[in-house]
């Protein structure tokens, strides 16, 4: 089985960093327009994100996930710490934005669907509250308290939302669970 | 209201935490609460949560309409890059070995390749993306050469580093060299703690005097082997540091934080 790029990097493959960009050079820097408030901040915290991803290779597992999870998570991570560093807001409506990705065409042309497809396609089947308490919490940071607070919902609500929403994705891109049965909403 | 639990199920409260500690960070009230359920935590439960939230993050970044990095951009990455790779991250002082066998596997790789092209060509030209290789059979210099070169600046602090009361800082000594004009430094580490960097990273911060100071600046992540009782650390700043007034090592989660809760700090050098 041929080694991650990740897995390369972090074992010295002066070729992996390279291939890394080239591969996901595209995903990071659509993450960081999403999540900054201009352009300049946007290059920034790409820079910085890619720094993260080196220093991160060594801890990457395959039997984790994929590269592109562990980098989004990377990414995510980073975007939503400078945001709380400057206590910014993304500058989407937060409603839109997963609405947006539910509502379009999750690679449905003929070709393989990508993990992204797939996940795209995952988040169509969820309840637009499930969606909304996910996108503020994974996309922009918010507590569960500042997201009951923003929604004038109870945080008992956002806790269910939150988990429902996510064990349904889980499902739907067929990653079981050992513990747990999953609940249906 | 269906979704309104009258009260969490266990499963739902381990599941809750697990989520809180996916997308955020856990409480030291949620860590404990964790810990008792930890016997209850599978890796397939954990992977599967961390998995789906990781697709929702890859879904929102698929949605876009692909755009490629700007040039300027992928050459600044390339550059960090090219700079990270070089820079050995942690020397460890008790096994130090002659200059040729220091040079990290990384360069070691660009050394061999610029080697092969001399052979074939007659003259020596490194690849493109490679850092710079000397024309000359000396090796470059060790860190321990390079911290030494630094000593030497007009301008070079010398601070001495302490432990503080947290475990991992327990009976830790070294100093801290860093010449502001070069912006360059290494800290010397004596006893601190091993770490897991599965879990936990070592992270460094430099306060500027010239800089708000709730926000220091990040001098860069780093490990400690096991078995090692003194080792050397490069300093890693990618912003300037005007000037420097105390460099505090703290642990952090795996993969270091932008602004760091200072809830373990580890070890301080204060400039006088």
């Amino acid at each position: 089985m041929s080694s991650s790029v990740l897995q390369r990097i972090a074992g010295g493959d002066s070729s992996a960093v390279r291939d890394c960009i080239e591969q996901y050079g595209a995903l990071v820097w659509s993450l960081a327009r999403r999540l900054s408030r201009t352009h300049a901040d946007a290059e920034d915290a790409t820079q910085e994100i890619f720094l993260d991803i080196w220093r991160s290779a060594g801890r990457f597992d395959p039997a984790q996930g994929s590269d592109q999870v562990f980098i989004a998570m990377i990414a995510r991570r980073r975007l939503i710490d400078r945001l709380r560093k400057t206590s910014a807001e993304p500058p989407m409506d937060p409603v839109e934005m997963l609405d947006q990705v539910a509502a379009s065409d999750g690679g449905g042309n003929g070709e393989t669907l990508s993990e992204a497809d797939h996940a795209m396609r995952a988040l169509a089947e969820l309840r637009p509250e499930q969606r909304q308490v996910l996108e503020l919490g994974l996309l922009h940071g918010l507590s569960q308290s500042e997201i009951a607070a923003r929604l004038d919902m109870p945080l008992g609500s956002v806790k269910s939302f939150m988990r429902r929403g996510l064990i349904k994705v889980r499902d739907f891109m067929n990653v079981q669970p050992s513990a747990v049965p999953a609940r249906s909403p | 209201m269906t979704d309104l639990d009258p009260k969490p199920q266990a499963d739902d409260a381990l599941v809750d935490l697990l989520i809180q500690q996916i997308a955020w960070e856990l409480s030291p009230a949620e860590r404990k609460q964790l810990a008792v359920l930890s016997d209850a935590v599978t890796p397939g439960l954990q992977r599967g949560l961390e998995c789906a939230a990781g697709a929702v993050v890859l879904a929102a970044a698929r949605a876009d309409a692909a755009e490629p990095l700007p040039e300027t951009l992928r050459a600044r990455i390339d550059r960090d890059a090219a700079a990270y790779f070089a820079l050995p991250k942690v020397i460890q002082l008790d096994s130090y070995r002659p200059a040729a066998a220091a040079i990290p596997s990384y360069s070691a790789w660009w050394v061999a390749a610029a080697c092969l092209v001399l052979a074939a060509v007659g003259w020596l030209r490194p690849p493109p993306s490679a850092p710079p290789v000397a024309l000359v059979s000396a090796p470059p210099p060790t860190s321990m050469q390079q911290r030494a070169a630094l000593l030497s600046g007009p301008a070079t602090l010398t601070l001495p580093l302490g432990g503080t009361k947290d475990p991992a800082g327990s009976g830790v000594s070294g100093d801290v060299v860093w010449d502001p004009v070069a912006q360059r430094g290494f800290i010397r580490f004596v006893g601190l703690a091993p770490n897991d960097a599965r879990r936990q990273q070592y992270q460094v911060w430099i306060f500027d005097a010239e800089r708000d100071e709730r926000y220091p600046v990040d001098g860069g992540v780093f490990d400690i082997p096991a078995g090692q009782a003194e080792v050397l650390v490069p300093i890693q700043s990618r912003v300037p540091v005007h000037t420097a007034k105390l460099f505090a090592i703290t642990l952090e989660k795996a993969g270091g934080v932008v602004v760091s809760a200072r809830e373990r700090i580890v070890a301080l050098a204060q400039a006088t």
